[in-house]
């Protein structure tokens, strides 16, 4: 593995890692803007705008975008969340430079006012789509409680209202203020020449101009609130609880996502023997998500409603007594030999590989390789999950509920 | 570029096939177990036990309890994999190339040694059918397994989720009784890919699965389809649409005219459903169509979720396409269609747990494993006349459809 990187004049960053053993490579741009970035009347700017970078550019109709990814062979797509929008394709080494090189047209697009109303069709058809889906439906409604007004809250899809009200000239003005050169980064793994895909970035991307991107970036402790929302065609209860983490810069980050393990993996953790192996709950999962200067913990659990008031009386015994007795030794080995494989296996693909160097870079600025994290795992102790488990206060979540109807409701 | 891959396989006296596909860039292993236990081998009235056996006999094995159990085998960094088809309930997962050698001696205690306790058994089934129940929350899978149902021959489409009056009354003996028939190691196929010494894999499995040679399970008697249309009401906010029509099986030698054909309908964001239902028509979100195949039946599977408003149109758009097909297909979509499938099929080969699983399935359907370069040259031999001459003597244009969801729509 050999790392490269390299800054162009526009404060636009490239970064590599060669590995000449794979038989693909992976490409993507790291856009650092999400719901977060986003004033409440463009709430689902970010995500509408992912869609509409597919519809391309002043020389490019969308269906000779999808025709050109297609003729490589690509595995390609993009994702929006809170805090980034990342560009990905997976290819055959030898369409690496062609599919960068459609990137980097595509990251200036023309964003047609008639592509901008045909899409909105299809963005309205996602929101709906995710709201048969309760299992997101209530993380999405519960992150909402949970950062109670702070930017993080934000929903990615924005809401029907917001999407019926967007207009195409506020999206190309967020665009112009957030895929500055500055606040993206180009990266690239697995099988590829460096020199190529350089040259092909200076010549495409140096015309950018550079931007004073800001973002809002306090900690966020969480509300703490408790709702329950009910609907009529729902059969079983899903709960989410969330409450508040360290954030992606922290250093404390990897003790975290040995303690999300600890407590919530969907097999060996706590929850599962204590809610899943006892069948009263069928699913019961915690995971750390840190991001850019704050973080949280967030669990899903579904049951029958009957059982609500024991799993979560369960629930809380569990963090209670994290807080009384700590960990175990053992606890602690069995969630690293397990956060370890899962590092190893999904760093073994291009692809995979792709997405930890583009948001280590995002979030630290910072080339690691995966033998840094490797150790970084191996070095956290029980105390530093001790110490952990003190700062956090997880007992204290924000709660929400999703289900059916119940008499009197 | 030709590809190296080696093929290694091994026979057990008692007919357990292992088989492997060594990879040099990798430092992990994945490995699966084949059991002859899958939804459509179950004797009648117990749909959805193959599930409850699954988690059943995790609960204790060999010398082990159900917790020491658990704990060995997650203290391996095994990321565990399981999961209920048709023909198989196939259980393993991917690990450090290092751990390979305890992990199969727990498999080995799983599979032959199970503690199948009656108390926890109760467990195991309360979480089966709690999954059932489940579907009802997720009209988009629950749509996909009814048209399983719908379109095999019964019982090849039998719910691999399980039928919530029939778990109620399996009970733990029958349940044992289906471990003791179903669990044929001369019928199991054994799966390794990734970083491993064939050698030291064959003498432990020797030492671990030896044991007499069985006889078969009787072959499954194939009934008859169900109905053409099933609508299942819910009101949420899209009708969820399943479409299924026949096509050749992997043996069939239009198989990859085949594969193509439907790469052409739906492989990449180029292809003909993106881009009439969504990019022209805005009629969807999620669409798209793929090969789904069983040893003895196939078909084309496609979803579609849209707004009640829209549904009748999508449904029409997308049968549309599937007719337009054999009308004409230009070069450039079958260069596309052939680039696309060779590409997936070498982005997959990088993993581990990929490929387990495709010499698993290749062997069971086709009696042998194809190499990456058959694949790439019988894809690389179709043209517009070999796809255009299947379509038309084969035509894809006798569906089934189901849908969940506020409105029904009407077949024309």
């Amino acid at each position: 593995m050999e790392f490269k990187t390299k800054t162009l004049e526009n404060g636009l960053v490239l970064i590599g890692e060669v590995n000449t053993s794979a038989k693909s490579a992976a490409v993507g741009f790291f856009v650092k803007t999400g719901s977060r970035d986003e004033a409440a009347q463009i709430n689902g700017v970010s995500h509408f705008l992912e869609h509409m970078l597919f519809k391309g550019t002043e020389k490019l109709s969308a269906l000779e975008v999808n025709e050109a990814f297609d003729r490589t062979g690509a595995q390609f797509n993009a994702f929006t969340s809170e805090e980034n929008t990342v560009y990905y394709a997976a290819v055959l080494p030898e369409y690496l430079a062609e599919v960068t090189g459609l990137w980097t047209e595509l990251m200036r697009p023309a964003l047609r006012d008639g592509d901008f109303d045909i899409e909105k069709n299809v963005i309205r058809e996602e929101i709906a789509m995710y709201k048969d889906l309760p299992s997101f439906d209530v993380m999405e409604r519960c992150r909402t409680l949970h950062f109670d007004g702070h930017p993080c809250g934000n929903s990615v899809l924005g809401s029907e209202e917001s999407i019926d009200s967007l207009m195409a000239e506020q999206m190309r003005d967020y665009f112009a203020r957030r895929y500055a050169p500055n606040n993206m980064v180009l990266a690239c793994a697995g099988h590829f020449d460096w020199d190529e895909i350089c040259s092909i970035a200076t010549e495409s991307c140096s015309t950018w101009q550079r931007q004073n991107v800001e973002r809002r970036r306090e900690h966020c402790e969480g509300s703490k609130g408790k709702e329950r929302v009910a609907k009529a065609n729902l059969v079983r209860e899903h709960v989410c609880l969330m409450s508040a983490g360290v954030s992606a810069q922290d250093p404390r980050r990897f003790a975290a996502s040995l303690l999300g393990m600890i407590i919530g993996d969907d097999v060996g953790s706590r929850f599962f023997w204590e809610l899943v192996d006892k069948a009263l709950a069928e699913a019961a999962t915690m995971q750390f998500g840190p991001m850019d200067g704050t973080g949280a913990f967030c669990s899903y659990i579904r049951c029958s409603h009957e059982n609500v008031v024991k799993v979560l009386d369960t629930v809380r015994g569990i963090l209670d007594s994290l807080g009384k007795n700590g960990i175990t030794k053992e606890e602690l080995n069995t969630a690293r030999n397990k956060v370890l494989s899962s590092l190893v296996i999904k760093n073994e693909l291009p692809m995979g590989r792709l997405v930890d160097l583009g948001f280590n870079w995002t979030y630290l600025e910072q080339y690691r390789a995966i033998e840094d994290d490797v150790r970084a795992i191996k070095d956290v102790t029980v105390d530093d999950v001790h110490t952990l488990i003190e700062q956090l206060r997880l007992g204290d979540f924000t709660q929400l509920s999703l289900g059916p109807e119940r008499n009197g409701q | 570029m030709r590809m190296t891959e080696r093929a290694d396989k091994y026979t057990l006296s008692n007919g357990m096939v292992m088989l492997g596909e060594p990879m040099d860039a990798v430092g992990s292993v994945a490995f699966g177990f084949m059991l002859p236990a899958g939804a459509a081998r179950l004797p009648d009235g117990c749909c959805g036990a193959s599930n409850v056996i699954a988690d059943w006999i995790f609960r204790g094995a060999g010398e082990r309890d159900s917790r020491q159990l658990g704990d060995a085998l997650d203290g391996l960094g095994l990321v565990r994999g399981r999961s209920v088809g048709s023909s198989h309930l196939t259980i393993g997962g991917a690990l450090e190339a290092g751990n390979l050698t305890p992990a199969l001696d727990l498999y080995a205690d799983i599979i032959l040694r199970p503690g199948l306790n009656e108390e926890l058994f109760e467990l195991a089934r309360q979480l089966a059918v709690d999954e059932v129940l489940s579907l009802d929350d997720d009209p988009r899978q629950k749509v996909m397994l009814k048209l399983r149902e719908q379109f095999y021959p019964s019982p090849l489409g039998r719910s691999t989720v399980g039928e919530v009056s029939e778990l109620k009354v399996v009970t733990a003996e029958a349940t044992k009784q289906i471990i003791m028939d179903r669990f044929n190691l001369s019928e199991t196929i054994f799966t390794v890919a990734g970083k491993y010494d064939f050698d030291t894999v064959c003498r432990q499995m020797e030492g671990l699965f030896e044991s007499e040679q069985k006889q078969r399970g009787e072959p499954i008697t194939l009934g008859s389809k169900e109905g053409k249309y099933t609508h299942i009401d819910n009101d949420g906010a899209q009708v969820h649409i399943g479409l299924m029509t026949e096509t050749v099986r992997p043996a069939d030698e239009n198989y990859y005219n085949a594969r193509v054909a439907i790469s052409v309908l739906s492989g990449g964001m180029s292809a003909r459903l993106f881009t009439e239902v969504r990019e022209k028509r805005g009629l969807c979100y999620a669409i798209g169509a793929r090969y789904h195949s069983l040893k003895d039946a196939a078909g084309v599977m496609c979803y579609a979720g849209t707004t009640p408003d829209k549904a009748q149109e999508t449904l029409e758009c997308i049968i549309g396409e599937f007719h337009r097909l054999r009308e004409g297909i230009s070069e450039e979509e079958i260069a596309r269609a052939k680039v696309g499938l060779k590409s997936a099929l070498i982005l997959h080969s990088e993993s581990s747990s990929s490929r387990a699983s495709a010499i698993g399935s290749d062997y069971y359907i086709l009696g042998r494993v194809r190499s990456l370069d058959e694949i790439k040259d019988e894809i690389e031999a179709t043209s517009v006349e070999s796809v255009l001459g299947f379509l038309r003597a084969d035509p894809l244009d006798d569906f089934t459809v189901v849908t969940i969801g506020p409105r029904q729509i009407t077949l024309t």
